[in-house]
């Protein structure tokens, strides 16, 4: 009895000694810009021109899977249920990975040259297009909002100006917008065909966005800012920032 | 028109056309962002370590796993913060892995390139995190900044393997893109 009140003395102990406990089975969370990502038991990875699958059932030992050729000028990859989405600088393809180490590619929506992030919720794409010398596009600067139910037939059902969008990420019925230079952006799109502001933040500078469990986590030149969206408004947390 | 005059209106006509049809090859830009690439030796690249906090300088891409925040220093590695707080996220460790830029994590396993390597790194302890793994060549060997419509000084692989491009001050830089 003394014995078994040591160990648990001792397991007790162990487990204090271990600040905040061990990563959780499962994936995290990465941003829009992302080009390593995690599905299940593949890991993703886009290069500029393809998309190579890791096979890590045993999480230790990535496997080599399917080099897919994409196209020219790929830059993020987020995943969606059984779908990729690959921004690339001229459009959105879509890959089913209903067999995780084939990516089918099964839709593409093209638009002008462009650096070009997306995200996907329910439905719908977002995209945003944003011009800038490293983008091959001087003007147009743009969130357009895609319908992929019938993969066959991509719908753009909205296309809405924006300042210099960087990265975004969605959440229910919230769109965040990093808009670099300009600011930082939350939009409605409760109705997916109608978005609508809620906020815009021009007093920060905003790359990429991840919003989780009403916390948006925001990157910019001063560092990582974080902010509570309980109430739909931003409410500044904290920012750990960049030493000059 | 007198045939003699014909044939050489016609040839002047041809020339004139094919300055029409022939692509002018790009002008090198003249403007622009200019790169130079940071070399390391090629020993030196594979070295991962886990360090203490280090201050955020140049902060990349991020990543949320349970209550931890990952934050890429740009070429050089990640930060590893306690976020259970959001209010005051507390910086734990800096994992150093040269020329990295990207990373993903499936349970306690980070993977991150490294150069030219994957590496999987277990970060069950962000104190001591090791390598459980490395793809040696598995990312292609990066002969240009990602950016495009700049300039850059040529890669010299004599110099080393190129771990990051850092923006310079450099007169009449030979390549571009």
């Amino acid at each position: 009895m003394y014995r078994l009140l040591l160990i648990f003395s001792l397991l007790f102990l162990l487990s204090c000694t271990k600040d905040g406990g061990s990563p959780t089975p499962g994936t995290g969370i990465g941003g829009s810009t992302a080009r390593f990502t995690v599905s299940g038991n593949t890991l993703y990875i886009v290069g500029s021109t393809s998309l190579q699958a890791f096979d890590i059932t045993n999480s230790s030992n990535p496997v080599p899977g399917a080099k897919t050729t994409v196209g020219v000028g790929v830059e993020t990859i987020f995943p969606y249920r059984d779908k990729l989405f690959v921004g690339t600088q001229t459009g959105m393809f879509i890959y089913d990975i209903t067999q995780p180490a084939n990516p089918k590619q099964v839709s593409v929506y093209t638009h002008i040259q462009s650096c070009d992030p997306v995200v996907a919720q329910g439905n719908y794409a977002y995209v945003t297009l944003r011009s800038g010398t490293n983008c091959r596009n001087r003007t147009a600067n743009s969130l357009d909002v895609v319908d992929f139910s019938d993969l066959n037939n991509l719908k753009q059902i909205g296309s809405y100006p924006m300042k210099n969008p960087h990265g975004l990420g969605v959440d229910g019925k919230l769109l965040f917008v990093g808009e670099g230079e300009y600011g930082l952006r939350v939009l409605d799109i409760s109705n997916p065909a109608v978005v609508l502001p809620i906020q815009y933040v021009d007093s920060v500078k905003a790359y990429d966005v991840i919003p989780y469990q009403n916390r948006l986590i925001v990157t910019s030149p001063a560092g990582i800012s974080q902010y509570s969206y309980a109430t739909n408004q931003l409410t500044h947390l904290s920012t750990l920032p960049v030493q000059p | 028109m007198h045939v003699y005059l014909r044939i050489p209106s016609l040839l002047l006509v041809w020339l004139l056309m094919d300055g029409c049809w022939r692509p002018a090859p790009p002008e090198p830009p003249t403007s622009g962002d200019i790169y130079r690439p940071v070399y390391a030796p090629a020993a030196a690249i594979r070295i991962v370590q886990t360090l203490p906090p280090q201050p955020l300088q140049n902060a990349g891409k991020i990543y949320i796993k349970d209550q931890y925040l990952f934050i890429n220093e740009v070429g050089r590695g990640i930060h590893v913060v306690d976020n259970r707080n959001p209010a005051k996220p507390m910086q734990l460790s800096f994992i150093s892995i040269p020329g990295n830029q990207e990373l993903a994590i499936k349970d306690s396993i980070l993977y991150a390139d490294n150069v030219l390597d994957l590496v999987a790194l277990n970060v069950a302890n962000p104190a001591n995190v090791r390598v459980v793994r490395r793809i040696e060549n598995a990312f292609p060997y990066a002969s240009y900044p990602l950016a495009t419509n700049v300039r850059f000084e040529c890669p010299d692989p004599t110099r080393g393997v190129i771990v990051r491009w850092e923006k310079a001050a450099i007169d009449n830089p030979q390549c571009f893109r």
